[in-house]
């Protein structure tokens, strides 16, 4: 009750003194903080409380050091991330990609989390993320044999191929509805499975852009939406990657390709990278992020995606890279 | 909407026929705001009747990558390809065209691209063992007239393609009763074909494929420079219709798109074409190519790469297939031919 008291103007609490109204106040805060205490939503801190606290949070690193680096350590958790791309430029590979790097044990450098996968797209490709989960094995197999150490070791024997997958929850949704609903849905599950650190919806846009007649509507839900992926970011401690299209702009002497749905939506996101090409080059661009410099890298999908590489080793790599025809992995690449 | 079914507290039921409001997507149309101002209702009763909905609505979705590989029960179709009767092409593609996603074949003209989509209507119907899906096809041309000689031709020599297939097999498919040629010459025609006849054959399990030859020519000779918006409209609620087609039915949808001469380099690089020298960019623009699940295209080599190339001992001229993008398949490319018989790869073991 003390919140809908906090919700009206103070001259409008019936029949109260204004004198009063300071007391009334100031319990209405006590109330609000002692009931909020747990979930820590309304409490006060510091800012170098705070700063310790985004620092003890991990980020789900992607074994990439180029992208990792342009993103400050990795993927976010407790953010919500934004992919924006042209059609096959590699949104749905990335997110693949995630869904396995946020299992990687602790004792190597990741979270040790597990995966939600909200699939709008019908795009997520299992065989594809079998490839990739199979290469972050090995991967972190070749750690472990160069290290030698005992908890490498040890964390790799729980960390197989069935493992990675049995730890993807794949949601299927057809249209918006079914995303509400399903978004609805998602704090009960992320309390069952508490060691989900992130959550994967590809995409965002594809279902908000064809039937509505009513584009303040959908500029609504999507804001909803958006509300409501943040606070669960936030409560359950997890990264949120949403992917979204692009679409032409036409300004006055030339086109330019810009994220879709709208200008509002872009406040939803609070890192934000774009995928595009340059002739036959991906590249990706951090163009929002409240912590890290704009910058771009250049990037090759392999076996295991190979995100980045420095821009000196950049012959190196071009030389050895995927041709059109055979895909063998890079991994060397990849570290 | 029943609501009494639901399992509500009677006092939310009560507020939600009071409040007039007839459907779950109502309700979740709705902020949490403003259904707690419809239906005078507490945030608490608002936020228990939201979950209760959306369970309604999506009961037990949740499948693990897991069950999705190992795919016991078939609930998925992650596993399932349509075969393009051709080893070579099928490796290519990891076993051929996935079952749920709209496909794309772009490429010029007469670059191939009717000869793939007739025999993929002839690969439907064999059985599963065989890379097919027991089933018809129907084929929606919007310019041309069917190719129904061709088709005759190409029954005529399943034999000689499907080597794999023994003969009496072949022999008892009647390939021509099962592909249903519809023609849509205008977008209202169009529309009325993808949202209602076609989805008659696919409730009835008469087809399991869909092609459509071709998407661009319902959008070449209405649409000027100015209608960009409306024409994005179309392309949007006709990728969404064909969308949940196929994903309802577990039916490919393969639509051939015709190219246009890329304009400015970075037109290239938007359509996301992965070779540099190729001048050519698949029609409709970046609104259509957002409807895809992959990308294919085809085109025919040019005179003096082919003298000096692989094919010189070929005869007939050579084409290549390219994925330019899926989610599942690295950008790669693989030589063909078309013959009496069908569309045939050529297996180069490229060193």
């Amino acid at each position: 009750q003390s919140k809908h008291l906090l919700a009206f103007p103070l001259v409008d609490v019936n029949g109260i003194q204004k004198k009063n109204n300071r007391r009334i106040l100031q319990e209405c805060h006590g109330d609000a903080a002692r009931t909020a205490g747990g979930s820590g939503t309304t409490r006060k801190c510091t800012a170098l409380e705070l700063l310790e606290e985004e620092q003890a949070q991990g980020f789900i690193i992607t074994f990439c050091s180029a992208l990792d680096n342009i993103l400050g350590g990795g993927v976010q958790l407790t953010k919500i991330t934004e992919i924006c791309g042209a059609p096959g430029v590699g949104k749905t590979q990335l997110c693949m990609q995630l869904a396995v790097d946020v299992q990687i044990p602790e004792c190597f450098g990741g979270v040790a989390g597990e995966a939600v996968f909200i699939d709008t797209e019908g795009s997520f490709m299992v065989d594809r993320v079998v490839d990739i989960a199979t290469a972050c094995v090995q991967h972190c197999q070749l750690i472990a044999e160069a290290h030698q150490e005992e908890d490498h070791l040890k964390a790799l024997e729980t960390f197989s191929l069935e493992s990675i997958l049995s730890h993807i929850y794949y949601f299927r949704c057809r249209d918006y509805i079914e995303l509400l609903a399903q978004v609805y849905l998602l704090p009960d599950f992320l309390s069952e499975h508490s060691k989900v650190r992130l959550v994967v919806v590809d995409g965002i846009a594809f279902p908000f852009r064809h039937d509505f007649e009513d584009l303040s509507l959908r500029t609504r839900l999507l804001n909803g939406l958006a509300q409501q992926l943040i606070i669960i970011a936030h409560d359950h401690k997890s990264a949120v990657i949403l992917t979204n299209q692009m679409t032409t702009r036409i300004g006055q002497n030339q086109s330019t390709l810009v994220p879709a749905l709208g200008e509002s939506w872009g406040h939803a996101a609070t890192v934000r990278l774009i995928f595009h090409w340059d002739n036959s080059q991906r590249l990706a661009t951090l163009y929002k992020s409240p912590s890290q410099k704009e910058s771009t890298i250049p990037y090759h999908i392999t076996v295991s995606i190979s995100f980045g590489m420095e821009i000196e080793r950049w012959d190196s790599v071009k030389t050895g890279r995927v041709s059109g025809t055979t895909s063998q992995g890079c991994l060397d690449h990849v570290i | 909407m029943d609501w009494d079914q639901f399992d509500l507290n009677p006092k939310v039921i009560a507020a939600l026929k009071k409040a007039d409001i007839k459907s779950i997507k109502e309700i979740l149309n709705l902020s949490g705001a403003d259904l707690q101002r419809l239906m005078k209702l507490s945030s608490a009763d608002i936020q228990c009747l939201l979950k209760t909905v959306s369970h309604m609505l999506r009961r037990n979705s949740m499948l693990t990558a897991l069950q999705l590989y190992q795919d016991k029960d078939h609930l998925t179709s992650q596993h399932q390809k349509l075969s393009l009767g051709c080893s070579v092409l099928d490796t290519l593609l990891k076993g051929g065209i996935p079952l749920v996603g709209i496909t794309e074949l772009a490429g010029e003209s007469s670059a191939g691209k009717t000869q793939i989509s007739l025999q993929l209507c002839l690969c439907v119907q064999y059985p599963y063992k065989y890379g097919g899906l027991e089933s018809g096809a129907v084929y929606i041309c919007t310019e041309d007239v069917f190719p129904s000689k061709r088709l005759q031709q190409l029954i005529d020599q399943q034999h000689k393609l499907r080597v794999d297939v023994p003969a009496e097999i072949i022999q008892k498919i009647k390939f021509g009763n099962s592909i249903f040629v519809e023609h849509a010459a205008d977008l209202d025609t169009f529309h009325n074909c993808i949202t209602k006849r076609i989805s008659l054959l696919l409730t009835r399990g008469m087809v399991r494929l869909v092609v459509i030859d071709s998407i661009a020519a319902l959008f070449r000779c209405e649409f000027g420079v100015s209608d960009s918006v409306m024409k994005a409209r179309y392309l949007q609620t006709f990728g969404a219709q064909l969308h949940s087609l196929s994903t309802r039915f577990r039916t490919p949808i393969m639509c051939i798109n015709q190219v246009t001469d890329a304009v400015s380099e970075s037109e290239v690089a938007q359509c996301s074409s992965s070779v540099a020298d190729n001048r050519v960019s698949p029609a409709l623009g970046i609104t259509w190519a957002n409807q895809l699940l992959m990308r294919l295209m085809v085109s025919r080599i040019s005179q003096p790469e082919q003298s000096s190339g692989v094919a010189s001992h070929l005869t007939g001229s050579v084409r290549t297939l390219r994925v330019v993008f899926a989610p599942h398949l690295p950008p790669s490319s693989c030589y063909y031919t078309v013959k009496l018989e069908g569309v045939k790869g050529i297996n180069t073991s490229f060193a």
